[in-house]
């Protein structure tokens, strides 16, 4: 029994570290989202990150505490002098400077020999560990949590909900918007250099335009209202094709194109019946009890 | 140098023949349809499928843009119609569309599957012209025409028909515009007719003239067409076209200037500028910033 | 319920004394392929030539006593599947040997697992010099590398065309045509040819008329190609709608009866490197066209290695006695020599990269026919 425990574990361990990458990269888009922002920037933000943890450990030697720490510090720097532009944009125009952001980052690491361009930096040391990722998510969820309540989180409602009308409360929108544009790159930082550690290489094709749609998913179909929604939209779809490689031969589809429509499908489904994410399902669930209810 | 103007101009028609279609509704609905360059790809298949059966590539491709601007309402009632009163309905558009052109690219891909499919030889013909001291081939002197003639249409539609104004008033305030009697949803609908056709039209011709066409076409041209729309101004359809052609040249002459590494390097820092400095865009009057 | 295992473990013994009827060991071998993403042509190829090595190998009854499974994964491009697929044939379908994963990228980060688990892998479509069968002992390659391919033909090449200066395009976001480049200007720089100028292009591209028409003012007498299939045939399409009739040599990405489909008429004259000789007269090579052919498959070189990597694998098995255990495999690797292929006479050199002689070929009335 004993055994086939540890394979089990084994066998899902990696899908339980993506678990935890894909949650940081939910709330590192999470974080602007909260104050009514679409800045899709992260991926571009987690290539920095993971290279600069790569290379700090593979080129400079340096201890893998430190090369966290620069993993996010760094793209938290970079964040400072593209948000103070960007973030005066409104809606979808920051979505696409920032989508512009990061295709610029993947470039330049497609285009640059140091870093062996499009193969990537390989055989990278295996330091980061299952409970090296779960501290991070835990980290994260607790300082985001924190806010909630707090005039912090008072002031990122509001701008969320009326940001002109906040900014004429006095609220000093931009600073905040941009603390949490900060934020946001800080926690995708991590999670490329988490990534890197945990996967043994880092590639520019990992930080396409498709990873930050997928990380925007992630925080969608979880919900984007609480600050646990994402981690549950990244861990339900992280686990989903892995589900679904159990159920295809029962339904008789190929895995993969069964994998893109179930995808597509739950996106919209989330999207038109339960916007508020699979968190809000309860809620949902009650709502239209009542209404049944009432209508009787 | 003449050799590449033509090639300049070329790529330029195919991205402006793209984000006509993408403006036109966030012109309208201020929404980015992301399922767009899915609409541009189906549509390349279902000309490629009746070309297959036999129908000449002359009712082919009429027939194919048919399919997409249906395919548009289509997309359009499931997928922004109910998200119309919502707050942060630009988002949830915007996922929406997502989700919808990746239900679109699972179908390409069950039926055609992951190949890269080509029109048999011969669909159009090859002959070739010199020009400028370059040579250019007939079809991609018809897709050049073809891309200024719709644009011309598109304009003529717009400004002189009574749904171009229906289409516009929408634009300008959805609910003034129903109280004046404007039926929005008509009004909506055929904007998204309008788009995906010429959506579709953009992916048949590209179809024809790169004959590679696969699931995942839409790629190359999805990105580049939000760099057009942007640096046209959100909502111009003049602005697209001039952005359209400005960006196919730029692209060619970068590419043979510092090379083609730095072509998409090029285009993403210059719609970054553009955001930055002039968010407007060319000839774009949409509002851009907070108020 | 420790009566019941006492009594089940008695019972099993009292089985394995009287012996069992006839019983086959069944050998699972994994395949991590990409059947989505953009690598998806591939992996449908690959898939193709696994199947019928592994049906062919258990109707001939080649290995006794032994039958062999294929799980076929789809790792959709991405390492991190790649890698989830890897933990599942490791730990959970405990499959004695993997084959793949299609994208070097995702060996770079799929096949260090299988290196600590002690589970062999087969790499039969990655062309990465370095970074895969470094990764360890357990880690082999039927793919011949880029250098592998490259270098030779080059040689070849300019003893029959005697180019001086030479164009080069390739795509750039790419391990596999990145590393094809790199070695291309290696070997160029090495015979001392020059190169007038380089262009490069990304994966989704279509449209090359910028950097051909750039290379063209250049006047090379030879334009090298580092491209995938895809991007292949359009290239040397728009190459020859501007009316550049320079000499085409393309690398490992050509090999694919995709390019010829695509491209038409532009394929004819073009040279293209390869590690199959489809045109082989071997009885291996043409016994393997013939089983493709009735099972409905037109082969590309990424379906012969796949089929390779099953037939490698059979031969390790039967090399060390039919164990088809993990272990026994990579015994079996280290004594797998001159094995006729259709790929040619196979060894693995002692790098666990794949050894056998790579072949020129030129396109001639729309077939690849080899240059001799």
């Amino acid at each position: 029994m004993w055994e086939q425990l540890a394979d089990l574990y084994a066998t899902y361990q990696s899908t339980l570290g993506y678990i935890g990458i894909n949650s940081l990269l939910a709330l590192s888009v999470y974080t602007t989202l909260s104050c009514g922002q679409l800045a899709l920037g992260s991926a571009g933000f987690a290539a920095i990150g993971a290279y600069a943890a790569a290379l700090l450990t593979m080129r400079a030697g340096a201890p893998f505490p430190l090369a966290l720490l620069a993993a996010a510090l760094l793209p938290a720097a970079v964040a400072v002098p593209l948000g103070l532009p960007v973030l005066r944009l409104r809606g979808v125009f920051l979505a696409i400077a920032t989508i512009g952001f990061g295709e610029v980052v993947r470039l330049g690491i497609v285009n640059w020999d140091y870093v062996n361009g499009a193969q990537g930096i390989v055989a990278i040391p295996q330091k980061a560990s299952l409970w090296m990722i779960f501290l991070a998510v835990a980290v994260a969820l607790f300082a985001l949590g924190r806010l909630r309540g707090s005039k912090w989180g008072f002031a990122l409602e509001a701008i969320r909900e009326d940001e002109p009308a906040a900014r004429t409360m006095g609220i000093a929108t931009t600073s905040y918007k941009l603390a949490m544009l900060v934020a946001g790159a800080a926690l995708a930082g991590v999670a490329g250099g988490l990534e890197a550690h945990f996967t043994f290489m880092v590639a520019p094709n990992g930080f396409g335009f498709g990873r930050v749609v997928d990380m925007l998913v992630f925080a969608m179909v979880g919900g984007a209202q609480v600050f646990w929604g994402p981690v549950v939209g990244a861990a339900f779809l992280t686990l989903l094709p892995e589900i679904l490689r159990e159920v295809a031969p029962l339904v008789g589809i190929e895995p993969g194109p069964l994998r893109l429509m179930v995808n597509g499908l739950v996106l919209l489904a989330v999207i038109l019946f339960l916007p508020n994410g699979i968190v809000s399902l309860p809620q949902r669930l009650r709502e239209l009890r009542q209404a049944r209810r009432a209508a009787a | 140098m003449g050799q590449q103007i033509i090639n300049g101009l070329f790529l330029g028609s195919i991205y402006a023949l793209f984000a006509l279609g993408y403006t036109l509704v966030f012109g309208v609905l201020d929404i980015l349809n992301l399922a767009h360059a899915a609409v541009f790809m189906l549509a390349s298949f279902v000309a490629l499928a009746l070309v297959g059966h036999g129908i000449p590539i002359l009712l082919a491709l009429p027939l194919a843009v048919l399919f997409a601007g249906l395919l548009g309402v289509a997309l359009e009632r499931i997928a922004f119609r109910p998200l119309r009163g919502r707050a942060d309905s630009n988002i949830s558009g915007l996922i929406s569309s997502l989700a919808m052109a990746t239900v679109f690219e699972a179908v390409a891909l069950e039926i055609w599957g992951p190949n890269i499919s080509r029109f048999p030889f011969g669909t159009v013909p090859e002959t070739q012209f010199s020009l400028f001291g370059g040579v250019v081939s007939k079809l991609q002197l018809a897709i050049i025409a073809v891309a200024v003639v719709l644009f011309l249409a598109l304009t003529w539609l717009v400004k002189a028909t009574r749904l171009g104004r229906e289409v516009r008033a929408v634009a300008e305030s959805p609910r003034a515009a129903r109280i004046l009697g404007v039926d929005v949803d008509r009004a909506i609908s055929a904007s998204f007719f309008i788009s995906s056709a010429l959506g579709g039209a953009a992916g048949v011709l590209f179809g024809l003239a790169f004959n590679s066409i696969s699931p995942d076409m839409g790629r190359s041209v999805e990105l580049k067409g939000l760099a057009v729309i942007i640096l046209g101004g959100m909502g111009s359809m003049p602005g697209a076209v001039m952005a359209g052609f400005a960006l196919g040249l730029t692209e060619v002459f970068v590419v043979a200037n510092l090379g083609a590494s730095w072509r998409d390097a090029v285009s993403f820092a210059g719609l970054f500028l553009v955001l930055v400095l002039r968010p407007r865009g060319l000839l774009g009057t949409a509002a851009l910033r907070e108020a | 319920m420790h009566f019941a295992g006492r009594s089940s473990l008695f019972v099993a013994m009292a089985l394995a004394a009287v012996g069992p009827a006839r019983a086959e060991t069944v050998v699972k071998i994994g395949a991590a392929l990409s059947m989505t993403g953009p690598a998806a042509v591939y992996g449908a190829t690959q898939k193709a030539g696994i199947l019928a090595a592994v049906d062919e190998i258990n109707k001939s009854h080649m290995l006794k006593g032994v039958k062999l499974e294929a799980v076929i994964e789809d790792d959709a491009s991405t390492k991190e599947q790649g890698i989830a697929v890897f933990q599942r044939f490791i730990n959970r379908d405990k499959v004695a040997a993997i084959i793949g994963p299609t994208l070097s990228n995702t060996a770079t980060a799929a096949d260090p697992l299988a290196q600590a688990a002690g589970v062999p892998v087969v790499a039969v479509s990655n062309t990465a010099p370095k970074g895969i069968t470094d990764i360890g002992d357990h880690i082999w390659r039927v793919s011949l590398t880029e250098y592998q391919v490259i270098a030779p033909a080059l040689k070849r090449m300019q003893a029959r065309l005697g180019f001086k200066k030479a164009g080069l395009l390739y795509g750039n976001d790419d391990a596999f045509t990145q590393a094809g480049y790199n070695v291309m200007k290696a070997s160029l720089e090495a015979t001392g040819i020059a190169i007038v100028g380089t262009q490069t292009f990304a994966k989704p591209d279509k449209d090359y008329n910028a950097q051909l028409t750039a290379l063209k003012a250049l006047s090379p007498d030879i334009l090298m190609v580092s491209a995938l299939a895809e991007n292949a045939a359009g290239i040397v399409a728009q190459a020859r709608q501007l009316g550049w009739n320079v000499p085409i040599w393309g690398g490992n990405g050509f090999n694919s009866p995709a390019f010829i489909k695509n491209a038409g008429p532009a394929a004819e004259g073009v040279y293209v490197g390869t590690a199959w000789n489809k045109a082989s007269t071997d009885k291996a090579n043409q016994d393997y066209l013939a089983l493709m052919k009735s099972r409905g498959v037109d082969p590309d070189q990424f379906c012969t290695q796949a089929y390779v990597g099953v037939h490698v694998i059979a031969e390790a098995i039967k090399l060390s006695g039919m164990k088809g255990t993990r272990a026994a495999i990579v015994a079996g690797f280290h004594k797998v020599k001159d094995l006729p292929t259709p790929l040619g006479t196979f060894s693995f050199n002692k790098d666990r990269d794949g050894d056998h002689a790579p072949s020129l070929q030129q396109v001639k009335d729309g077939r690849f026919q080899i240059v001799p």
